[in-house]
């Protein structure tokens, strides 16, 4: 896979990303990822605003076109178009398991968890759990087009056994690679491979 | 002791309180129930003993099957039913329950005991095919997946005989006799006892490995039976509000899972004292009898059958943030429970939630109403509304109060999202990306405000009222709440302050700010800030795990706009609480 690439769709992923995020989603090393970086933003393609870096709307333009060209192979392979629709039936469980991890049901209204009662996160942790086991097979199809999907299922093991060892905060921390962090910028990332758009 | 069937089986009579070690946290809650002398549904317990046992040598211990035989024999003598068979027949639950309750174990299989045969016996008897046909599906499913951990294709759903063939299919088999089910499912239980997630779980917590599960078989009672029939939940004071009087919801002729399906509209609880007056007396009695035991307000599961009534699970009511507060300071005056625990009960984000900003009263009177959503974080924010993340950031940091506005929002949002004062999408509900990181980030939410609808306001002043859920125009008055307006804080903050390990004050004596100090926004980096300063303010200081290290470094007074939150959480750091 063309490196540059890589870089673009890191930065598409996680804007405002810091190098070592970047490096994380392209699956790259961080070093050889400085060089990469150093040559879009003196393409054009990246701005850098101080350690953080976002794509230009030409950068925007080319990676968007590098989907269609690179990922021709996955998008007209039928097992991986199978594991995708798989993928989207545990996504609709996965967001049902994280809205209840945030929320809880008081005297039949909806109001946000306090996780002042550990039996009842326990249970969630434990769907999240399910949910994990359930991805994993459909990361490993997609990794065999896409060898970088293999990254996230360690990133959401990494997350999953953090909050199974009780750190809250690595469910759904929006400014942490949380279970559901890693996991939208997975969603993210399949989508644009296939070129498809989000549902909500 | 209970009345003990064999070795490794027991009959919950309420005779007698075994120890939790040998019965588990939910058997030695029923036991408890029945102690009380509070009707709880038929139940035994095969003991952790039998567990020990089971795992020592792979198999069932001798003798173990003669007496699950005995035990359903009880059973079945208590509610004059049979198991699997005959015209009035006997289903039970079967569940996991170690002496400290623990994540991944077995769930509950349900309505163990029907087939073909007692389904229709089901069905004459309730005189509702459905109901019965209902109970079979649920039956398979659940010991498909917890049992036998297979998968069944939804074009399977709803008939027992499909569901059947697809099991067999993944070359898996449901046991011919309710006998085998029920050895089966114990079986599970057991093994579910070195499950991945148990066992990290015991290796994190120290919980030895040698304790095992007991397991639980309870008779099943039905509400949907006759129309003295029915089920529904009590709770032993309003667990929204907090006032002191019973809140509850009865579904007249349902059974358990209809209130959860949200199938039904369920009834106050006014109407079952209207139609079983007896039962309403009894029930009502039975929760202050949990709420005084416990020292806790209690949310009591319960069930009316053929206008007897029974609990099914009682435990300490989750509470919104308004009722954690009044349940303490109203426990405390009745002499119920010491101010320390009251204290205990109500976290510093609970306080904090209270006292978040919300619109002066009567401040939307007449307000003009520009959009409505689906509320998905509560709070109140206002600002000029953009629809592009990056805007957002830039105006927020050059001093702008901005709206969030975007038809959905993604992972690219997210640094908008944490500019904002409120964010608003068109569509997607209260699982969407919108809904979940904005109630990560706290951020006051509406979404799913239909197509166009928030989009169009861009360069227009609005308030977010994500508490009633509308889009007004303009900057609305907004107010902060102060601890000391509110007598129930006020008294809260009294006895916080007589507790409390350091100094929490709202007047500045020329603290250390650290608000002006390099990275003392991130708690990771406030005890290498704190070291040598004995008054601080600003930075992360208020949160919980900024006042955590406020105390490990020996900081004596935190200057903060809201004392309470902060001594809360200096509490619950010295009494040594998880964040």
């Amino acid at each position: 896979m063309n490196e540059s690439h890589l870089v673009l769709h890191g930065i598409a992923v996680k804007k405002h990303g810091g190098r070592d995020a970047i490096a994380d989603l392209a699956g790259l090393d961080a070093a050889a990822v400085d060089g990469l970086l150093e040559a879009a933003v003196a393409g054009g393609r990246v701005a850098q605003v101080e350690d953080k870096f976002l794509l230009t709307p030409a950068g925007r333009m080319i990676v968007d076109a590098q989907y269609s060209r690179f990922y021709a192979a996955a998008r007209e392979d039928a097992e991986f178009r199978a594991a995708h629709e798989r993928f989207e039936i545990v996504n609709n469980e996965l967001k049902q398991v994280i809205t209840d991890w945030q929320t809880m049901s008081v005297g039949g209204e909806k109001i946000a968890n306090d996780h002042s009662d550990p039996d009842y996160d326990d249970k969630v942790i434990d769907r999240l759990g399910q949910v994990h086991e359930k991805v994993e097979p459909i990361l490993k199809r997609f990794a065999v087009n896409v060898p970088r999907f293999a990254h996230y299922l360690a990133k959401l093991e990494a997350a999953l056994e953090k909050a199974e060892d009780g750190e809250a905060k690595w469910v759904s921390d929006a400014t942490l690679d949380s279970y559901h962090t890693v996991w939208f910028e997975l969603h993210e990332d399949i989508l644009r491979v296939l070129g498809r758009e989000r549902e909500e | 002791m209970a009345q003990a069937l064999g070795e490794f089986v027991l009959a919950l009579d309420g005779s007698a309180l075994p120890p939790r070690e040998q019965i588990g946290g939910k058997a030695w809650s029923v036991a408890r129930m029945l102690a009380l002398g509070l009707p709880v549904p038929p139940a035994v317990v095969i003991t952790t003993d039998a567990c020990r046992a089971y795992l020592d040598q792979g198999h069932f211990p001798d003798g173990l099957e003669d007496q699950i035989g005995a035990a359903v024999a009880w059973l079945e003598a208590q509610t004059g039913r049979t198991l699997g068979d005959g015209d009035k027949p006997l289903l039970v639950s079967v569940r996991s329950g170690a002496a400290i309750s623990m994540p991944g174990m077995m769930d509950t299989v349900l309505n163990l005991g029907i087939n073909d045969a007692t389904e229709a016996a089901l069905a004459a008897e309730s005189g509702d095919a459905g109901f019965a046909r209902d109970t079979h599906r649920r039956f398979l499913e659940l010991y498909a997946g917890i049992v036998l951990k297979a998968t069944l294709p939804e074009s399977s759903a709803g008939d027992p005989r499909a569901m059947v063939e697809a099991i067999e299919g993944q070359g898996l088999q449901v046991p011919a006799t309710a006998r085998e089910q029920l050895h089966a499912a114990v079986e599970a239980v057991f093994a579910s006892w070195n499950s991945r997630r148990a066992k990290r779980y015991r290796k994190h917590h120290d919980i030895p490995d040698s304790l095992g599960t007991a397991v639980t078989v309870q008779a099943m009672v039905f509400g949907n039976l006759d129309d003295r029939s029915g089920t529904g939940v009590l709770f032993s004071r309003n667990p929204l509000h907090g006032d002191p009087e019973p809140y509850g919801e009865y579904l007249h002729r349902a059974q358990g899972e209809d209130v959860v399906s949200g199938k039904f509209t369920p009834e106050p609880l006014s109407s079952l004292r209207e139609a079983l007056p007896e039962v309403h007396d009894a029930l009502i009695a039975a929760a202050q009898t949990l709420e005084r035991e416990n020292g806790d307000v209690q949310d009591i599961e319960f069930t009316v059958q053929r206008g007897e009534l029974f609990l099914l699970q009682s435990r300490a009511a989750k509470r919104a943030p308004a009722a954690a507060v009044r349940f303490a300071v109203d426990m405390v005056n009745e002499g119920r429970i010491e101010a320390a625990t009251a204290l205990a009960r109500v976290s510093a984000e609970q306080v904090r939630s209270l006292l978040k900003p919300r619109l002066v009263e009567g401040a939307t009177d007449g307000a003009e109403i520009l959009a409505r959503g689906e509320i998905a974080c509560q709070g109140v924010g206002a600002g000029v509304v953009v629809t592009d993340s990056d805007e957002a950031e830039r105006r927020h940091e050059a001093g702008e109060a901005v709206v969030l506005a975007r038809a959905t929002t993604s992972p690219e949002d997210v640094h908008g999202m944490i500019a904002a004062s409120a964010v608003l999408t068109e569509q997607g509900g209260s699982t969407s990306h919108a809904a979940v990181v904005g109630r990560a980030l706290g951020v006051p939410c509406l979404v799913g405000c239909g197509e166009g609808s928030v989009t169009a306001l861009a360069g227009r002043e609005v308030t977010v009222d994500a508490n009633g859920g509308a889009v007004h125009a303009g900057l609305l008055e907004v107010v902060s709440p102060s601890e000391t307006d509110d007598p129930l804080l006020a008294q809260l903050t009294q006895w916080a302050a007589e507790r409390c390990p350091i100094t929490v004050t709202d007047t500045d004596d020329g603290a250390f700010d650290l608000d002006h100090v390099e990275g003392a926004e991130d708690p990771q980096r406030l005890p290498a800030l704190l070291a040598g300063h004995d008054s601080v303010r600003g930075g992360a200081i208020e949160s919980d795990a900024g006042v955590a290290a406020a105390l490990a470094a020996g900081v004596s007074t935190i200057v903060a706009r809201h004392p309470l939150p902060v001594m809360l959480a200096a509490l619950a750091a010295s009494r040594g609480d998880d964040a």
